[in-house]
């Protein structure tokens, strides 16, 4: 049994301690806005926050974040910059197909909760482990910028 | 018959013995002796049968394979009596005379006492029989006159067991015990001399071993293990890492998977205590600050490779992102001027199946050039260690080599 914090609400999950977090996101709890790409850790489409760090979820496993607070795309918009983000996203209108989007914004939300100033270096270092096979990287960077310097 | 007698044998040996005795219920004295010896390691293929043994070892004058140890009778060791399976170990002879290399360590294992060998004698002598001949040994003249080793062993190998130190607790000699006997870490960590011996004035001051480094392990501060919380040490060697301090990679990652990470809590503390107590030897790879240099964070191919694969789960300030061993602050392979644990990672990958898969790292030999590898190995050193090092694309090409199985 896992007990865990994810988006605001504890969940006791009869899951096995080494299923990766988003195994158990997506199939178990069914919050699908997580997507799964490459499986270890190098495309970042899986990204969510683990007590407001950007983490890779597909190689996480559930053990290790018991008692930690998890936050999804579902819910990320709940707060402030999760809100700026999503607006600017829309007004640069960066999705192209959108697979890797949910990731790139836990991403950028990380990023500007840490670093609301963040320069084009800290962007760049925050944001190069997300692929974009639509390669919108330009207005990814436009968005983010747009908060940053909000 | 002869086989129940040993274990009858055993068994006695078993309620007898109580000195070197484990706690681990599960494990019998024998199998966890075994593990603590790591026989594995050497006498098994990749994907082949556990101590069905064919293990090429790649030495200066030719190839020795490790032999079966299953108790297969014409293959493996089957008919050997317990007499020859303890001058096996302890002499470095084996059954009809033959003298071995000292690829077997058993100028470490003839520390061990007859009781212990042969327990694992009989742990090995309950597995399934595997028929399977190991290829012919490839040793050019001279040193394929066997009876040479009478000499060197003469000189180089003591035959003598592990006497304890009566000035000293019992938790430091049950470490000394594990770590010169079973354990056979001075095979890896202790330079060897001309003839191949163990150095021993230089014991685990460190050693190259193919691709990788075996770091001193010696109590020195800077150097060694010395600054190393018992704690960090138990964990590095339980779990393969030890934050802010080490992680296990290579032949030392084998090690944990197959050997250490068995053994008790009290055994590995036991070698902790012990480890911090050796002659302190101020050599090798000094242990780097825990400092990011951030005049490193150049524009260039190194920071944009590790931007693009190795931040997702390293960060940009080697603090790791999801997993305390992703760690690269702080550890000694950051600090080589010459890169090779940090190069033979990202040619082999991390990834032995008891680790934890946030602690585990894919290869990147098929994914990188030799000069892309060179050039983020190069930034990782720079970034996160102060020896200014550098790795070359020659370097990378040339361990490429040997890393591919
Ligand atoms: S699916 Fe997790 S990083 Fe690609
Ligand atoms: S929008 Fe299609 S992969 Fe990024």
């Amino acid at each position: 049994m896992q007990k865990l914090m994810i988006n605001g609400q504890e969940h006791n999950l009869d899951v096995a301690d080494d299923m990766p977090l988003l195994w158990v996101l997506r199939d178990v709890m069914g919050l699908t806005g997580t997507k799964y790409g490459c499986g270890i850790a190098q495309c970042g489409v899986c990204t969510v926050h683990l007590d407001g760090q950007a983490v890779r979820s597909c190689v996480l496993p559930v053990s290790a974040v018991a008692g930690r607070k998890v936050t999804t795309i579902e819910a990320v918009g709940e707060q402030a910059v999760g809100q700026a983000v999503q607006k600017a996203w829309l007004d640069h209108e960066v999705v192209q197909c959108g697979y890797c989007q949910s990731g790139q914004i836990m991403s950028a939300v990380a990023l500007l909760q840490e670093h609301p100033k963040a320069n084009d270096e800290q962007i760049v270092n925050a944001m190069s482990g997300n692929l974009c096979r639509c390669a919108t990287y330009t207005r990814i960077r436009a968005a983010i910028k747009s908060v940053s310097q909000a | 018959m002869k086989v129940f007698h040993t274990a009858l044998g055993l068994v006695a040996g078993l309620l007898a013995s109580t000195v070197y005795a484990s706690d681990t219920p599960a494990m019998s004295k024998g199998e966890y002796l075994t593990r603590a010896a790591d026989c594995v390691a050497c006498h098994v293929v990749p994907g082949g049968k556990p101590y069905a043994g064919g293990l090429e070892f790649k030495l200066p004058f030719g190839s020795l394979y490790s032999p079966n140890i299953t108790p297969d009778k014409e293959t493996g060791i089957g008919n050997w009596t317990d007499d020859e399976f303890v001058d096996a170990l302890q002499k470095g002879v084996g059954k009809d005379g033959k003298h071995y290399y000292p690829a077997f360590p058993y100028t470490s294992y003839t520390q061990m006492s007859r009781e212990d060998i042969l327990a694992i004698k009989g742990y090995l002598f309950s597995l399934e029989p595997v028929k399977q001949m190991p290829p012919e040994n490839k040793i050019s003249f001279p040193f394929n006159q066997r009876w040479g080793m009478m000499f060197w062993n003469a000189i180089f190998a003591s035959n003598e067991r592990f006497v304890p130190d009566s000035k000293q607790s019992a938790e430091w000699n049950r470490g000394a015990y594990l770590v010169q006997g079973p354990g056979h870490c001075g095979e890896c960590h202790t330079p060897r001399n001309i003839f191949q011996a163990m150095s021993t004035g230089n014991s685990l001051a460190g050693a190259e071993l193919g691709n990788w480094m075996a770091y001193n392990i010696s109590s020195d501060a800077k150097y060694g293990i010395g600054a190393w919380p018992e704690d960090a040490i138990v964990s590095y060697l339980s779990k393969g890492y030890a934050a802010g301090f080490g992680g296990a990679g290579g032949p030392m990652g084998d090690a944990v998977e197959h050997s250490l990470r068995y053994l008790d809590p009290a055994d590995l503390k036991a070698i902790a205590v012990y480890l911090k107590s050796t002659p302190a030897r101020s050599e090798g790879i000094p242990r780097p600050t825990m400092a990011v240099n951030d005049a490193a964070l150049q524009k260039g191919l190194g920071q944009k490779l590790f931007n693009d694969t190795c931040v997702a789960c390293h960060q940009i300030d080697g603090s790791g992102r999801q997993s305390p061993a992703g760690g690269l602050a702080g550890l000694k392979t950051v600090n080589d001027p010459k890169g090779r644990n940090v190069m033979a990672t990202l040619l082999e990958g991390h990834t032995p199946t008891a680790a934890r898969v946030d602690q585990r790292m894919p290869d990147f030999a098929r994914s990188y050039s030799d000069a892309e590898l060179a050039a983020v190995s190069t930034f990782v050193l720079r970034r996160f260690g102060q020896s200014d090092g550098e790795v070359k694309a020659e370097d990378v090409a040339k361990n490429r080599a040997s890393a591919l199985h």
